[in-house]
């Protein structure tokens, strides 16, 4: 039994750190921007397909491949930024829409480039640790990658954010872009950033992670519902709740699916969600007046 | 394409009688065509082209252009003294029922088809009131679309998932040892009616399911799954019917927590994968149901499928890596439904389906077979006989025996009403 | 969003004769339609004329600010609970459709008790929390729900017998001029209620709900309001789409429907009531009949996509905005 909490917290710690990525991602383009952007789960999803092109089919190392997955999807995420969002900043539904639209071209492009059928990545490693020394509880080494990427990725924006020049900037428009750009702040500079930082998280994510999940052109739905409701409960436009409500989220989708079962668990995660809306609608470590 | 449009014009304010003038229409005006005196039978294929279940539809109709481009290249059909060239209407219901239905109109009432291929599940509802005045005679991939409400849908390839019962009672007979299996399956209109089969499957051989764990469509990671399922400390790891976006990960996590007894499962679609994502030594012995077509035994006499081996051969040329069970089998239907016609001497929907019923037998793509259902479907419209049992050796598929689905349900047909009652997969209790 | 509250229009609009004259010839074209139709596009047409009401209705919940992304499912509780109703309890279809919207209005009401304690994006969201639990429980609940299958076999309009002729509303023509009837009504309700002194207090609530509040109006009451109504014409929608398809499935109303209704209302744009007419019409022909009959199968979705951010980038006023535009330059025209 022992060994079963720890394997599970284990799987636990593994579907937190690339929630974490996702989430924060998301939430910064919607702090500094105001947008929702829809399509952050094909921007995941493009990440994944990097890896295929990169390093399954052209046989690069796969961590060139997930660079280059990052900088590919963070690129992408410049160009929606300057084509979609920058018209349409005054018109947060506007860029709803357009995001979808730009889902559904990323979508196709994905069934025609590969097929609709999965993809296949021979994985880059197969080699397991026992943690705490223990046998039965086991942490497979790619799992272990998506877990130090996340903390050293997640760390380091953080620090970015409160110690660079950029960072404050980025803070500052996220606060109110009005009283920044009156500091000469540039909200086009700082709206490149975000979605940058915010676009090359998912594709890092969806790299990483490309081993050890299904590759399909629909594999970002699922994403993005998720997504949303670490978001909600930590709170929108936080990027603290987003780590927070990410690990929350992830420990008891992780151990009610162990515990109970798969379709319980997503009822658990939204009514999670349902509660924190009713109680403390701003969510864990929301502001008020963001909305 | 636009042919096809042109044609839907001429036959715009025609009634359902008027079909043969379509067809007529139709043969004239096909380009390809140097005789006048040759015909076009039309068939429709109403299934997801895009969309998150395309992956049902898509690879299938590719299968139906290669079957199609074989048959019209040797004459086409010969059907009471004519000869039809076969034409493929494709119609993209992206799994939407209002949308199956539009399709089923315009091929039924622009198109003139004969017959249409459809994938089942959310989108039948809303062809069956179609079907049902039209007496159009319909193909599902799913038998659990089978009712007694409609005479003229069919399930004439894969009687999903009874065959599955062949598995099992092959791994008893040939691993008398393994006595204890976990089930997982999703959460859906496949996965439910499949964890009833095998529910039914183990009890027959004696063998006790310690669990059954259902996971969600959206499920993405498998570990906490295959954890669960591991700490019950079976003998046998039984995958259900997941589909091949499930198979995958689940056998990965598998081998990652350190599971080394027997698997078994309804499908293993790319399962070279499998063995690349884990090891040979992993996944040796592997039981499923679909083979590979390049497989020797499915060159028998008994086997009802033109040239298998050269469609495996023609598929993977053209598209490489996609070979799955959707692949073959609406292409095996379509060439079901030309040995019905060809025995009718007509290609009207009624004539078809009472010459492929005939005499309550029918030929399967893998042998004699017999139109059987009513106690499930409350419908005797659905084909079983033989079905193949796949077993993965030394890294590749070899279907080890065909075994026989009448024979199993005469002994333990029981068993499968009990646990098909149990999970509420009856038809009479179903919506 | 355009700060306009009614309808505006250039000198033409605003003289009664041409108005009227205007909607004879509407009328006069929506019934002679379906005979320039082929039968597929009559099926369209069908669906067409109910996703009008859907998305017209969402645009009444929109007035006070307000975006749900819920009005799919609530379509759905309309249709399941209509279904319900005939095929379980015996209620003749007419009679079950009316109480499948009461339904769904009355599930808006409690859920609003909820949700709107919540404004703006915390609003778009919980909409779409409550309306994914109520997916799940239809999945959840075989009983009366059916399942992840739904029902099926949902009884049909009764044939209608006038004398010698009787009308078979299985035939899309005879469904198009039912719908038709049920919507233009329904549509022109929604539009008095707008011109009423409530449904200027909705709009008085989107632009000012601080002031509105400050004299005395009770903006959550108003804004429950104006969602029950909405998601009484939505479930009358969703009653009118079961009975004809004979099926409801919880796939059927997820979130990607919803996306689509958001996209028609706000393509079309959502200052006047014709404006969503406009975003559904022309984006299902698109979608429906032009894509498909340009023969682009898989390339259908990227077409459609890059049409949406177009149609977004360039007419950010919405199609409604272009009808303004014609209106002005014919009544100059005519000076």
């Amino acid at each position: 039994m022992t060994e079963l909490l720890l394997q599970t917290l284990v799987n636990g710690v593994y579907a937190a750190s690339y929630m974490a990525l996702i989430a924060v991602g998301f939430v910064l383009i919607f702090g500094v921007m105001g947008v929702i952007n829809f399509a952050h789960g094909e921007l995941y999803m493009a990440g994944a397909y990097a890896v295929v092109f990169v390093y399954a089919e052209r046989e690069f190392p796969f961590f060139v491949a997930v660079a280059a997955g990052a900088i590919f999807v963070g690129l992408i995420g410049l160009l929606m930024e300057r084509a979609l969002f920058r018209p349409l900043r005054d018109n947060p539904l506007g860029g709803l829409i357009v995001s979808i639209g730009f889902l559904l071209i990323l979508q196709t492009l994905a069934v025609l480039g590969f097929g609709v059928r999965m993809e296949h990545i021979p994985p880059p490693t197969q080699q397991t640790l026992n943690v705490f020394g223990i046998e039965g509880v086991i942490l497979p080494l790619q799992r272990l990658y998506v877990i130090v990427a996340s903390v050293l990725l997640l760390g380091g924006l953080w620090v970015f954010l409160r110690r660079s020049k950029f960072g404050v900037a980025l803070r500052a428009c996220a606060q109110d872009p009005e009283a920044a750009a009156l500091q000469g702040i540039s909200i086009n500079q700082a709206a490149r950033i975000a979605m940058f930082i915010g676009a090359a998280l998912a594709g890092v994510a969806g790299a990483l992670t490309a081993p050890l999940v299904r590759i399909h052109p629909f594999m970002g739905h699922p994403v993005i519902i998720t997504a949303f409701i670490i978001i909600i409960v930590g709170g929108i436009g936080s990027l603290e709740g987003a780590v927070v409500a990410a690990v929350l989220y992830a420990m008891v989708h992780t151990f009610v699916t162990t515990f109970f079962d798969g379709v319980i668990a997503d009822i658990v995660g939204l009514l999670l969600m349902l509660l924190v809306l009713v109680i403390r609608p701003t969510g864990l470590f929301g502001i008020r007046d963001r909305a | 394409m636009r042919s096809i449009l042109k044609r839907s014009n001429i036959s715009r304010r025609k009634f359902l009688g008027t079909t043969a003038t379509a067809a007529v229409l139709a043969g004239v005006s096909a380009p390809n065509l140097a005789f006048g005196a040759a015909k076009t039978v039309k068939v429709g294929f109403l299934a997801p082209l895009t969309g998150e279940v395309a992956a049902w539809g898509l690879p299938g109709l590719y299968g139906c252009r290669i079957w199609a481009e074989k048959v019209n290249a040797a004459g086409g059909l010969k059907v009471g003294g004519d000869s039809y060239q076969v034409e493929l209407v494709p119609y993209d219901n992206e799994y939407a029922p209002d949308k199956a239905r539009t399709g089923a109109t315009k091929l039924i009432r622009e198109d003139g088809v004969k017959f249409i291929m459809m994938l089942g599940g959310d989108t039948w509802p809303a062809v069956q009131p179609i079907a049902n005045r039209t007496d159009m005679l319909v193909s599902t991939l799913l038998p659990s679309d089978l009712s007694p409400d409609t005479k003229t849908l069919i399930a004439p390839c894969e009687v999903h998932p009874i065959y599955n019962v062949t598995g099992v009672e092959w791994l008893a007979q040939n691993k008398p040892g393994l006595k204890t299996t976990v089930i997982c399956a999703q959460d859906d209109a496949l996965g439910r009616p499949s964890v009833a089969t095998y529910l039914a499957a183990f009890e027959a051989e004696g063998i006790d399911v310690l669990d059954t764990v259902f996971f969600d469509l959206s499920a993405t990671d498998f570990a906490p799954i295959m954890t669960s399922m591991l700490a019950k400390k079976p003998d046998i790891l039984c995958l259900d019917t997941a589909y091949a976006d499930y198979v995958h990960p689940l056998c990965e996590q598998a081998f990652l927590q350190g599971f080394k007894g027997q698997i078994i499962s309804c499908t293993a679609d790319f399962y070279e994968k499998i063995i690349e994502k884990t090891s040979k030594e992993f996944m040796e012995g592997f039981i499923f149901q679909f083979p590979d077509f390049d497989d020797p035994a499915l060159n028998g006499p008994q086997i009802n499928f033109p040239d298998p081996n050269g469609f495996y051969t023609e598929y993977n040329r053209r598209w490489p890596g996609e070979w799955g069970a959707v692949s073959w089998e609406y292409a095996s239907i379509l060439d079901l439904w030309r040995a019905g016609a060809e025995k009718a001497g007509s290609v009207e929907p009624t004539e078809v389906l009472s010459a492929m019923k005939a005499g309550g037998k029918g030929l399967h793509a893998f042998g004699e077979a017999e139109w059987w259902g009513k106690e499930l479907f409350g419908i005797d419209n659905a084909l079983v006989g033989d079905w193949p049992v796949v077993v993965i050796e030394n890294g590749k598929a070899v279907i080890k025996e065909f075994k026989s689905i009448p024979a199993w349900w005469r002994k333990h047909g029981k068993l499968l009403v009990k646990h098909f009652d149990k999970m509420g997969e009856m038809y009479y209790q179903r919506g | 969003m355009p700060e306009r509250v009614t309808e505006g229009g250039g000198a033409a609009a605003r003289r009664p004769g041409t108005r009227l004259a205007g909607f004879g010839l509407l009328a006069a074209a929506l019934v002679a339609l379906p005979h320039f139709l082929s039968f597929s596009q009559k099926e369209i047409a069908v669906f067409l004329v109910i996703n009008v009401l859907l998305v017209v209705s969402y645009r009444l919940l929109t007035l006070t600010g307000e975006w749900s992304l819920g009005h799919v499912v609530i379509m759905g509780v309309g249709g399941y609970a209509s279904a319900i109703f005939s095929k379980a309890l015996g209620v003749p279809v007419p009679l079950a459709m009316l109480a499948g919207a009461i339904t769904a209005a009355a599930v808006a009401f409690v859920l609003a008790f909820p949700l709107f304690r919540m404004k703006g994006f915390y609003f778009l969201i919980g909409s779409f929390a409550a309306g994914e639990v109520i997916r799940l429980l239809w999945k959840r609940f075989r009983i009366p729900f059916g399942g992840p299958k739904g029902l099926k076999l949902i009884p049909s309009v009764p044939d209608l017998e006038l004398g010698p002729i009787t009308i078979d509303f299985f035939e899309p023509v005879s469904y198009y001029y039912l719908c038709l009837i049920v919507v233009s009504i329904s549509v022109f309700i929604l539009y008095r209620i707008e011109r009423s002194r409530i449904g200027l207090t909705f709009h008085a609530i989107h632009w000012q709900d601080h002031l509105a509040e400050s004299v005395g109006v009770s903006t959550w009451r108003y804004r429950t309001l104006a969602f029950v109504i909405a998601s009484f014409f939505a479930g009358l929608s969703g009653a009118l789409l079961a009975h004809y398809i004979g099926t409801v499935n919880p796939n059927r109303f997820d979130v990607g429907e919803m996306v689509f209704v958001l996209i028609w209302a706000i393509v079309g744009g959502t200052a006047t009531i014709y404006g969503p007419v406009l975003g559904v019409v022309v984006l299902t022909i698109i979608n429906e009949v032009v894509l498909r009959q340009l023969g682009f199968d898989q390339m259908r979705p990227l077409f459609y996509g890059a049409i949406l951010i177009a149609s977004i980038l360039f007419l950010p006023q919405g199609l409604e905005s272009l009808v303004g535009k014609a209106r002005d330059a014919w009544a100059r025209r005519g000076e």
